[in-house]
């Protein structure tokens, strides 16, 4: 029951949560509708981008930061439940409307999709297993960012970092295409990251079994790294009044 | 070390605690000593009352026992266990000021939820809930959402929570604010019960007149540091003798009932302090030995609020 009730919390907490959901599901059906995309648009990378990258922030904006600005926290963590219980059940919580939300999105568009023969449905099952893989990694680090971030800023944040790292990492590979700093950065944003690249390269069917195995192990990987560092940021982090 | 309760085991042990509080960015500069080597012990079955002026001390010291924050130095244990502990959270329960709740949730759900994480069954959550929503009087407004809940029934519900496990101790901040008359009589109710039941209550509250009617024990805090502590003998120390007198010219002065210390004077009204009634002959006669004409002479002990008030003053000069 306590596993329940935090897992359907993090549905629960907000209205704009459920919103969220109907309004990303209505916008995939609603595009099979007009005229545009043409024939090149890829189903598979718009459910990548837009449920596996940009749903999680939105989903766990203010998972925690909501409960520590508004000091519901100190109702929480005096309760006998470990932190890092107190974690993994909302991350979990997180990641199964992810699941559910991604599953129904590739059934609306399959479906769609066989009947309209708009866009293109390519390895449309590894855009989804790709999609979910990502979806993870980005709700771990946002969740953890979270604990230390007031409010819902943690979503804004990484929209912000997100978009100002793959800002600099243009300019760098453009400006100094071979310096070692360049190698550096890239490196970093590519293995210590959400494997974005690594990721849409598996759902391209770009990478062998073996290949296409590691890319999945990463990510799993970080997503595991992301989420102890919250567990640990819960677990270690004071709780003052209200106006923390 | 000060010790209240009547238990061998402490429930609370505090020792030499200090909590100072520092900003990341502005470091030692302005960095608040909200509490300095406080140490204590509380045992079990007792209500003590946590009292001081604002900013005194009085949420950190709370805060500290519930595990919400660390202490800069010292140590804290609930029930012989650090306070952070899962253990020592299965023996407490913590209501804030002003508690919140998700908006969105019923009175039910909320404590559904609690009860959930307190990891009670289904149906041990099904009857915990009807019995709680009962006890602090919210059956009626229980699918209302907490959202559109008043102050008063947000304090009832967060005082229902605390009450899931049946907490051996409960800490309370403010729990009165927003309460109504009757509210705040079933909260004193609630909180003998517990303490017969034996469990400790510790609360801290503006509401002096509320508190001694719960507890004769109190903890007086000023600027991060015990004042007093222990029972109602030793936090009233101070006795007065009330004097009524019929107006005279130039009226009596302080020097003139010396060594005893004149606390209030008015043409027609004298409070004098003294240590105990064999005093109060000596008194008289200095009153009388000045040219006063004695009306009415009334033995007096200060309430909580007044030795609050000369506590505060002794400690400002």
């Amino acid at each position: 029951m306590k596993a329940y009730e935090i897992i359907m919390e993090t549905l629960l907490r907000k209205t704009f949560l459920r919103v969220i959901h109907l309004a990303w599901l209505g916008t995939y059906a609603a595009l099979f509708l007009i005229p545009w995309p043409p024939e090149v648009w890829n189903w598979g990378a718009c459910v990548f981008g837009w449920s596996g990258c940009l749903l999680p922030l939105l989903l766990s904006a203010g998972i925690f930061g909501d409960d520590i600005a508004s000091g519901r926290i100190s109702l929480l963590v005096t309760k006998p439940i470990r932190p890092e219980y107190l974690y993994a059940c909302r991350w979990l919580g997180v990641s199964l409307q992810g699941a559910i939300h991604l599953a129904i999105a590739g059934g609306v568009i399959f479906t769609l999709h066989g009947f309209t023969g708009r866009g293109n449905a390519e390895h449309l099952a590894l855009w989804l297993l790709a999609a979910w893989l990502i979806f993870n990694t980005w709700a771990a680090l946002s969740t953890s960012l979270s604990v230390v971030v007031k409010r819902e800023h943690n979503g804004m944040l990484l929209v912000l970092g997100a978009g100002m790292v793959a800002l600099g990492v243009s300019l760098l590979t453009g400006l100094f295409p071979g310096s070692y700093g360049t190698k550096l950065f890239t490196g970093f944003v590519r293995w210590a990251c959400p494997p974005v690249e690594l990721l849409v390269d598996l759902a391209k069917a770009r990478r062998s079994l073996w290949g296409g195995l590691g890319d999945v192990g990463h990510s799993i990987m970080l997503t595991v790294f992301y989420g102890v560092l919250g567990m640990i940021l819960l677990s270690r982090r004071e709780y003052k009044r209200t106006g923390d | 070390m000060d010790a209240v309760g009547h238990s061998a085991t402490p429930l609370i042990e505090c020792r030499e605690v200090t909590k100072t509080y520092r900003s990341i960015w502005t470091g030692r500069s302005q960095a608040v000593c909200a509490l300095r080597d406080v140490s204590l012990e509380i045992g079990a079955g007792t209500i003590v009352g946590l009292i001081g002026p604002n900013g005194a001390g009085k949420t950190t010291f709370l805060s500290l026992i519930a595990g919400l924050i660390h202490p800069s130095k010292g140590l804290v244990r609930v029930g012989g266990h650090p306070a952070r502990s899962i253990e020592a959270r299965e023996l407490l329960a913590y209501v804030p000021e002003s508690p919140v709740f998700l908006a969105r949730y019923s009175a039910r759900a909320v404590l559904r939820y609690h009860a959930a994480l307190h990891g009670l069954s289904r149906r041990e959550i099904g009857d915990v809930t009807e019995r709680l929503l009962k006890q602090v009087k919210l059956r009626e407004y229980a699918r209302r959402r907490v959202g559109g809940f008043s102050q008063g029934m947000r304090q009832r519900l967060a005082l229902g929570v605390a009450l899931i496990n049946r907490p051996r101790l409960l800490l309370l901040d403010e729990p009165s604010n927003g309460l109504d008359p009757i509210g705040v009589i079933e909260l004193r109710r609630v909180l003998s019960d517990l303490r017969q039941a034996g469990a400790t209550v510790v609360i801290s509250s503006h509401r002096l007149g509320e508190l001694e009617k719960l507890t004769s024990e109190y903890i007086f805090l000023d600027k991060g540091r015990i004042v007093r502590f222990g029972d109602e003998a030793a936090s009233r120390q101070e006795a007065f003798v009330r004097v009524d007198l019929l107006p005279s010219g130039a009226g009596i002065n302080a020097e003139q009932v010396a060594p005893h210390r004149l606390l209030e004077r008015s043409p027609t009204r004298m409070r004098i302090a003294v240590t105990g009634i064999e005093e109060v002959p000596d008194v008289v006669r200095r009153l009388t030995d000045a040219g006063g004409r004695i009306t009415g002479v009334q033995l007096e002990s200060e309430d909580v609020e007044q030795a609050f008030v000369r506590l505060c003053q002794e400690r400002a000069s």
